[in-house]
């Protein structure tokens, strides 16, 4: 571009900031827009225009949940292993015409005969009673057998109300609480300051207990807020097996893992689940009331313990952590290392 | 067998830490784009769910060192034109639009606000709205736009600069709805 007018710099200032231009017409924009000041007040205009439109769209975000079940879906699949081999050096040829070369096509064809059989195990296996849910592509509809594998067991949901009687019976009219022990910490982390992460849910309602309780096969975090004479407990177990209705425990789908509900002799139970903990509102109000409370006052635990779960979640895979401790020892015997 | 099962279980867990470390920070980028081309909050969080499904499946194929967003826009721009039975991006009644705008070069507003900005955005068909996210929000360069979109350099050219005098068009009817002054 040889000459550079009002025109001429309108038509490329855009290109200009994306730095599309090459450097001799930068160099002719600059010199015009220092003489010309119309050019330069269009100049700065844009800029503007550009930089309201990076704030404007960076306020899109990805919703939380959508995130966590990316994140549990690209687990999922790498934990089927379901990932494509990884090209070796000498692989450039590629792999079809590597099936031509005859000394790679029978064990190709045994590999494929052998991965036809597995396919109709693991086809059986689906069809057996009591397997685990696999991952759900987003697009499928879930089965039965799939949302029924997330159901809370009715034991969970006796323990739960039990341990709501029991700890309400010490709170007295004039009970208050300092927030949850240090002693939390042993027993699960995440619910450290669980009483300040519910504060945000428990508006207008007080504080009058937060502990640790349960027995050796069931312990609690558990918070009692007293609201118009009423006390409502909301508690924070491991979604263990004893927890789920068929006694093992799924793959998290987030999106299939609804609030539950459960009735225990006057008392009702709503329930939330993350991939490792159950999270449950008990109270004697009316259904449909525990059920409003069990949204506001959950909701922000769960938000917060699925975040401290995705973070955790990769390098907490007991598989991996096992079957890496087994390769540490084999190398190990073999006086070798990792690579 | 079971050092075989370790190892293959190490990689994969070794890949997909790799994986998450390097792609995952730009989910809420393709979100953007994908919000553009679905027109629906829930549908364009599936096309990035399905954007990284096949990003992953296929991340043996990404080359190290080249550019992993621009690969993966392409990947999303993949899926939806797959979904869409390969109908990729067509001006769609906005023709006579152009040819009304095309022969004047509105001024840029000097004084605008962000919703301002998003409503005329808005305004846009997504051929020329999605152009110009890629290239003045996320800024991508205008060759990995084409490659991403699958369209030639010279269209996304033309269409970020119709685009763009169509956004300041919008703009300009905003600012003078407004009261402000528009600088000649």
């Amino acid at each position: 571009m040889q000459k550079m007018d009002c025109h001429n710099f309108k038509e490329v200032l855009d290109s200009y900031f994306c730095e599309e231009l090459t450097v001799e017409t930068n160099h002719l924009i600059l010199h015009h827009a220092e003489r010309c000041p119309p050019c330069r007040s269009e100049m700065a205009s844009r800029r503007n225009l550009r930089l309201a439109l990076q704030r404007a769209c960076a306020q899109d975000q990805m919703s939380d949940d959508a995130c966590e079940r990316l994140r549990t879906l690209l687990r999922a699949e790498a934990k089927a292993g379901y990932v494509a081999k990884v090209k070796s050096a000498g692989s450039r040829r590629g792999w079809w015409a590597a099936f031509f070369d005859l000394k790679l096509a029978l064990p190709m064809m045994a590999g494929v005969a052998a991965l036809l059989v597995a396919a109709i195990g693991v086809a059986t296996y689906m069809q057996s009673p009591g397997r685990l849910p696999i991952p759900l592509d987003p697009a499928e509809t879930p089965s039965a057998g799939q949302v029924a594998a997330l159901h809370l067991s009715n034991a969970l949901m006796t323990e739960a109300a039990s341990g709501h009687r029991k700890c309400a019976s010490h709170v007295k009219s004039d009970s208050t609480s300092q927030g949850m022990p240090d002693e939390v910490n042993d027993l699960d982390p995440a619910c450290v300051d669980l009483d300040k992460i519910a504060a945000e849910g428990a508006q207008g309602l007080q504080l009058c207990l937060a502990h640790v309780c349960g027995d050796p096969d069931r312990h609690f975090a558990h918070l009692i807020y007293r609201h118009e004479g009423q006390l409502i407990s909301l508690l924070v177990t491991p979604r263990d097996g004893r927890a789920m209705q068929t006694g093992q425990v799924p793959i998290f789908v987030a999106r299939l893992a609804e609030l539950q509900e459960s009735q225990q002799t006057e008392l009702n139970l709503n329930a939330y689940q993350t991939e490792k903990r159950v999270i449950l509102v008990v109270s004697a109000l009316p259904k449909s009331e525990n059920e409003k409370l069990a949204h506001t006052l959950a909701l922000p635990v769960v938000k917060h313990i699925r975040r401290i779960e995705n973070q955790a979640a990769l390098l907490k895979w007991p598989e991996f952590d096992r079957n890496f401790a087994e390769i540490e020892l084999l190398s190990t015997a073999r006086g070798g290392g990792l690579r | 067998m079971i050092e075989d099962s370790a190892q293959n279980q190490l990689q994969r867990l070794q890949r997909l830490q790799a994986f998450e470390t390097e792609a995952l920070g730009f989910t809420s980028q393709l979100y953007r784009v994908a919000l553009r081309l679905c027109r629906d909050k829930a549908k364009a969080e599936d096309l990035v769910q399905e954007t990284y499904l096949q990003a992953w499946r296929s991340f043996h194929r990404f080359v190290q060192g080249t550019n992993l967003r621009a690969w993966l826009y392409k990947i999303m721009f993949n899926v939806y034109y797959s979904g869409q039975r390969r109908e990729k991006l067509q001006f769609v009644g906005t023709e006579e639009t152009i040819a009304e705008t095309i022969a004047y070069d509105p001024p840029t507003p000097q004084q605008l606000t962000d919703e301002e900005v998003l409503a005329a955005l808005e305004q846009l068909p997504k051929d020329f709205q999605v152009p110009i996210l890629l290239a003045d929000v996320e800024e991508l360069s205008y060759r990995e736009i084409a490659d991403a979109m699958g369209i030639p350099i010279g269209t996304v050219m033309s269409r970020l600069h119709r685009g763009r005098k169509l956004l300041r068009t919008e703009l300009t009817g905003y600012a003078r709805n407004a009261g402000y002054t528009i600088s000649k």
